[in-house]
């Protein structure tokens, strides 16, 4: 179900070549909350807790957790 | 009148202004101490640090400070390097299934029942868990990113993870290229990683008999990931990544440490073997994230689908919202996560000591069928002029708490004495963490 | 109690000079003669200061210099796109340059630098089109820049330059850093922009401010007793085509040169930088530049 969701929409991301702002209007997105790596540290900590409870890990990034725990 | 009222404003408004940036100016150079230099010392970098206290009901807790500094290079690009301690202990399920009677069992360091430093007793209808867990860990990473050209970048980096029975290391390459007046990146990424452990006691020989401690040697298993990544401004205020990615693992993918019930038919344990479980996963997953913001708030929807050939399939989704307050000096930032997985092919929560068998088999509970579910909220509130001399712009203190629950629904019922059992008590964890950014 | 030096490497030799009791300490810095006068007989203590001012001219040109490859301004234009972390010095001159760019309604623009993709002023008649100032335009605009505290933002295709502010910044801190450790009455000198910190025992210090007529020699001579003077120019740089001379003095709203600018403003005022502005914007106003420092009431010269 997620999967159809994510594939119909990197088929929608992939035909958006006119989608876009110019640079002068890029003060939201570079907000700290709006950065994608914004919750770094918080993202680090959860993936660990996840890594080590859950069978998967990665998605946002590489899967492999690194460490003994699961 | 009016227009002298004005122009005699401006004016004043100058030398107001004025006196600002001088007086300032003068204030900064004056600062001699040990204290401001050391602000100065740190003025390129931007580090971030938590200490993240972990608890489950009944089983481990875990402390873990982390700390990551970031600072620009004069190309343009960046560094990070982050360091993690983590410290465990506590009751560790050890595979082994409940059952009517008491059960005795040793520590994974144990060559006999008699040598064995620790046994412990689990009582009646209890999951079996070793309460002698413990465990400490250090790991640390860096990453580089510089240009390739103006709308190419690369990263190269790695990491290592040092325990007393598992040492990983891990390096990885990526390239982000940008077109379309940087509304539009795509990125492509690699990554490598090698583990070598060494269990405690030696590595047993898989779906040995428990109580033969056939054990010996050191194993190691490796890693290959392959993520393709495409970021995407859609408006203002939203943003999309979309990612997938595909890893596989090859090696000695056991826990050394878990063993399965063999029961027979009356539902009674007659022994446990060590597990065993294939000795490669390939995983495939899609990743989908938006963030979008408006004036005081962002919300940050992501949806992760996995599956791999192991049969486990999963989906994941989390909503964060942070909502600013007035001054934008401090948030809030409540958060849910919604997690599913099916079982993998070869879990067994027990073996059936007549049935016939496959090659692989185990009963940890993180490769059951289960629903998770994680609420959190953080707070965090900036300090800017709160600490004088010392504080940035980017410095904050934050707090967050979250509750973490995994609920093993529809597990198999048990034959004979294992019904009427809680064979699948699932989890409950709660995580506190506060932290420091500069 | 010494304020603290700077650490900046000595770029040129220090040149003193001893005159009826005057002595004056030379030195190059921000592409120009700079000095620095003291009323003393103590030859140590004069090159002390002067080697205080010279240091401070040297790390704010350093530091802020648009041709230097290493300086804050190279680096934050070098990374348009990203949100970087600034020192706090150059976070306070963004928020004056804020301040200046809301006061003076646009004229003053720190961001107006990308104008000179267009616009060579090399004396030739090669005046550029309206298209390729057109489409400069939404490059233009301290509005544009996005800030939080010590963060800021320029978005591609956008720099930012200090040039306009920097000299008179750098003689208000080079006047400041002396006057906590220099009892005896100094004047700071950067190619023209300076503040004096009282008059000599007897009588004001005598200052030449150069005419922007070709005949140099006939400078124009003032009495400074306290305060700063500033002066703009636009004598040596400029267009000339079909009879029309296009200044130098861009407006950074419509890309074009100000029309009926002075060819030179010299302002006074209590510090340099805000003569420095004053001057500046006068330019700016191009023909309502007379009018613009009459309704300011600060003492000024139009050549």
């Amino acid at each position: 179900m997620i999967g159809c969701v994510i594939a119909l929409s990197t088929v929608f991301c992939s035909a958006c070549s006119s989608l876009g702002v110019k640079p002068w209007q890029r003060e939201l997105l570079s907000r700290q909350d709006m950065r994608l790596d914004g919750n770094g540290l918080d993202d680090a900590i959860d993936d660990h807790v996840y890594f080590s409870k859950e069978a998967s890990s990665g998605g946002r990034s590489f899967a492999g957790g690194g460490c003994g725990c699961n | 009148m009016q227009l002298e009222a004005d122009t005699a404003g401006l004016r004043r408004r100058l030398i107001a202004a004025s006196c600002a940036l001088l007086s300032a100016a003068t204030a900064r150079s004056e600062e001699t101490s040990v204290p401001e230099k050391l602000g100065r010392l740190l003025e390129n970098w931007q580090i971030q640090s938590a200490v993240a206290y972990y608890h489950e009901d009944g089983r481990i807790q875990a402390i873990e400070p982390v700390v990551s500094a970031a600072r620009e290079t004069s190309d343009g690009g960046k560094i990070d390097l982050n360091f993690t301690f983590d410290s465990l202990s506590g009751s560790s399920p050890n595979g082994a299934s409940p059952s009517r009677a008491a059960q005795t069992f040793a520590s994974p360091s144990a060559k006999s029942f008699d040598a064995a430093r620790h046994t412990y007793t689990v009582g009646p209808g209890r999951l079996p868990v070793d309460p002698n867990y413990s465990d400490a860990r250090a790991a640390g990473g860096a990453n580089w990113t510089f240009n390739l050209s103006r709308l190419t970048q690369a990263t190269v980096g790695g990491k290592f993870s040092y325990e007393d029975d598992f040492y990983s290391a891990t390096v990885n390459a990526s390239i982000d290229h940008s077109f379309n007046d940087k509304n539009t990146t795509v990125s492509l990424g690699v990554s490598s990683e090698n583990d070598f452990l060494q269990p405690i006691g030696g590595a047993p020989v898989p779906l040995s008999d428990y109580t033969l401690f056939e054990k010996g040697g050191h194993k190691s298993k490796r890693g290959e990931g392959l993520l393709l990544g495409l970021t995407q401004v859609m408006t203002r205020s939203w943003l999309t990544q979309a990612n997938v990615s595909l890893d596989r693992f090859s090696g000695y993918l056991n826990d050394p440490y878990k063993i399965i019930s063999v029961i027979d038919g009356t539902g009674n344990p007659v022994s446990y073997v060590y597990e065993n479980r294939p000795d490669s996963r390939t995983r495939r997953s899609a990743y989908l994230e938006n963030r979008v913001a408006w004036q005081r708030s962002s919300v940050a929807l992501s949806l992760r689908y996995m599956t791999d050939t192991w049969g486990v399939r999963s989906d994941t989704a989390q909503v964060r919202l942070r909502w600013w307050n007035a001054a934008r000096d401090q948030y809030l930032e409540p958060s849910v996560r919604w997690y599913r997985q099916s079982a993998a092919d070869f879990y067994r929560p027990w073996i059936v000591n007549n049935e016939a068998q496959g090659p692989d088999a185990s009963a940890d509970s993180r490769l059951a069928a289960f629903h998770a579910l994680t609420y959190g909220v953080k707070y965090g509130i900036k300090l800017n002029d709160r600490l004088g001399w010392f504080a940035r712009e980017g410095t904050e203190f934050n707090l967050r708490l979250e509750y973490y629950q995994q609920t093993i629904q529809d597990g198999p019922a048990g034959p004979g004495a294992l019904s009427g059992l809680n064979l699948y008590p699932g989890l409950k964890a709660i995580l506190f963490q506060f932290g420091f950014s500069y | 109690m010494l304020a603290r030096t700077t650490d900046a490497p000595l770029v040129s030799p220090l040149v003193m000079e001893e005159r009826d009791g005057v002595f004056a300490v030379r030195f190059s810095a921000m592409a120009g003669p700079c000095e620095l006068l003291l009323h003393t007989t103590d030859r140590a203590s004069a090159l002390e200061s002067g080697a205080i001012a010279a240091g401070e001219a040297w790390r704010i040109e350093k530091k802020y210099s648009r041709y230097r490859q290493d300086s804050v301004t190279a680096r934050i234009n070098g990374r348009t796109g990203s949100v970087l972390l600034v020192d706090e010095e150059t976070a306070s001159l963004l928020d004056f340059a804020k301040q200046c760019f809301e006061l003076s309604e646009g004229l003053f623009d720190i961001t107006s630098g990308v104008l000179r993709r267009a616009w060579k002023f090399d004396g030739s008649d090669r005046v550029p089109d309206a298209a390729a100032v057109e489409c400069l335009l939404p490059l233009v605009g301290f509005d544009k820049l996005y800030r939080d505290g010590t963060f800021l933002m320029i978005p591609d295709g956008m720099e930012i330059d200090f040039g306009g502010i920097g000299k008179e910044y750098a003689v208000d801190r080079a006047y400041d850093l002396l006057m906590a450790r220099c009892p005896v009455p100094f004047l700071v000198n950067f190619g023209g922009d300076l503040r004096a910190s009282r008059p000599l025992p007897h009588g004001p210090w005598k200052v030449a401010i150069e005419r922007p007529d070709s005949d140099r020699s006939a400078a124009m001579m003032l009495d400074v007793e306290y305060g700063a003077l500033a002066t703009s120019g636009d004598s040596h740089r400029f267009l000339l085509k079909n009879g029309i001379r296009y200044g130098h003095v861009l407006d950074p709203r419509t890309g074009w040169p100000v029309q009926g600018s002075p060819r030179s403003v010299t302002v006074a005022a209590s510090s340099c930088t805000e003569a420095g502005l004053l001057s500046t914007m006068a330019m700016l106003k191009g023909s309502q530049a007379r009018q613009f420092l009459e309704e300011q009431q600060v003492r000024f010269w139009l050549l």
